[in-house]
């Protein structure tokens, strides 16, 4: 990856992010009224995430059934309840148990 | 003057747990950019200019994934961040009228998630200094923790990297499982995202033709679309924000 192209990027970006950020705060007062805009906005950030999500977190470690298992008590703790963080370590320290403990064993 | 010093500490506390939290979900990205071979200069500005764990996640994901098209890597960019045009406007209403347009253009760039999430659960308008206090820490530990996780990553052992490699997906499960409980709404969301997302994935020339990062435009413009048409939400956005709220406790 070219440096000189990541640094444009990242100022381009920073420049979009800032806009988004700023501009509502300083001159916008009224609510958003349009019902399919709002509802459109609403979904924008759970269809973003998920799509990021699935199906790459099953190949973002070193095998499938480790990732799974972080997966699965992701989603475990996430209907519990669990805090981010919570979620986030736990997931992450029973991937290095299954890959050092389990799966040595076969 | 006084209450103007007193708002800006019960920033800094209201501020300090986001902070310490930022610390280890800023490692983990860290990590990704280090394994990425990125340099350590570039890194830092990144992280110091974009300050998003979801921006510098897809931006990093997108250059795993070879893009190389200016496009795609704004667009992608852009819609991640366009909820922040959401958080902005209904920040925008509970802040002090009187707040000068300076300190409103200066604390928008300090704006995260989850500072608006605690933000909006205070009582009463949001005055500069408390505005200003709550964003010490999280840009504190982010920076922080983005630098640590750089260099640890060459220090640490490949099966702790290995194992490091699920928790930016961890995070975002984390965001997205518990308000599935809530609300039918979110699970028709992120059903349906997956879905799509899982079918792009499987077909070979949607996957070698177009540029990285287009299926998640593709996912997230029919997934909206659809939502919007068939599930619309109900008008109060308080309902949303309560959902963002418990989403980042």
């Amino acid at each position: 990856m070219d440096n000189k192209f990541l640094i444009t990027i990242i100022l381009l970006m920073f420049l979009i992010s800032y806009l988004m950020k700023m501009v509502p705060m300083v001159f916008c007062k009224g609510k958003i009224k349009n019902k399919f805009l709002n509802s459109f906005l609403y979904y924008i950030p759970f269809a973003v995430i998920t799509s990021m999500t699935i199906p790459e977190v099953f190949h973002s470690t070193s095998s499938i059934i480790s990732a799974s298992c972080g997966v699965a008590l992701a989603v475990i703790l996430g209907l519990m309840g669990q805090s981010l963080l919570v979620i986030a370590l736990s997931s992450t320290v029973i991937v290095f148990i299954v890959e050092n403990f389990v799966l040595r064993l076969f | 003057m006084e209450s103007g010093k007193s708002d800006f500490q019960k920033g800094l506390k209201d501020g300090l747990t986001v902070g310490v939290s930022y610390i280890p979900l800023a490692m983990a990205v860290g990590i990704v950019a280090s394994k990425l071979g990125m340099l350590f200069g570039t890194w830092e500005i990144m992280s110091a200019l974009l300050y998003s764990g979801s921006s510098q996640s897809a931006v990093l994901n997108l250059i795993s994934n070879g893009a190389t098209s200016i496009l795609i890597y704004l667009l992608t960019f852009s819609i991640i961040t366009f909820r922040h045009v959401l958080f902005s406007l209904s920040m925008s209403q509970k802040m002090d009228p009187k707040m000068s347009v300076l300190s409103r253009m200066l604390f928008a760039s300090f704006n995260t998630d989850e500072i608006y999430a605690i933000a909006m659960q205070q009582p009463g308008k949001l005055k500069a200094p408390y505005l200003f206090g709550i964003s010490v820490f999280p840009y504190a530990g982010w920076m922080l923790g983005v630098t640590l996780g750089f260099i640890f990553n060459q220090l640490l052992p490949d099966s702790v990297k290995s194992a490091f490699g699920i928790t930016l997906y961890a995070v975002f499960l984390a965001l997205i499982v518990p308000p599935m409980k809530k609300s039918l709404s979110v699970v028709f969301g992120v059903v349906c995202s997956a879905a799509i997302s899982w079918i792009l994935e499987c077909i070979p020339a949607v996957k070698n033709t177009l540029p990285p990062g287009t299926p998640m435009i593709i996912c997230t413009i029919v997934t909206c679309t659809l939502g919007a048409l068939f599930l619309p939400v109900k008008e109060d956005d308080e309902k949303l924000e309560d959902e963002i709220k418990e989403n980042n406790m």
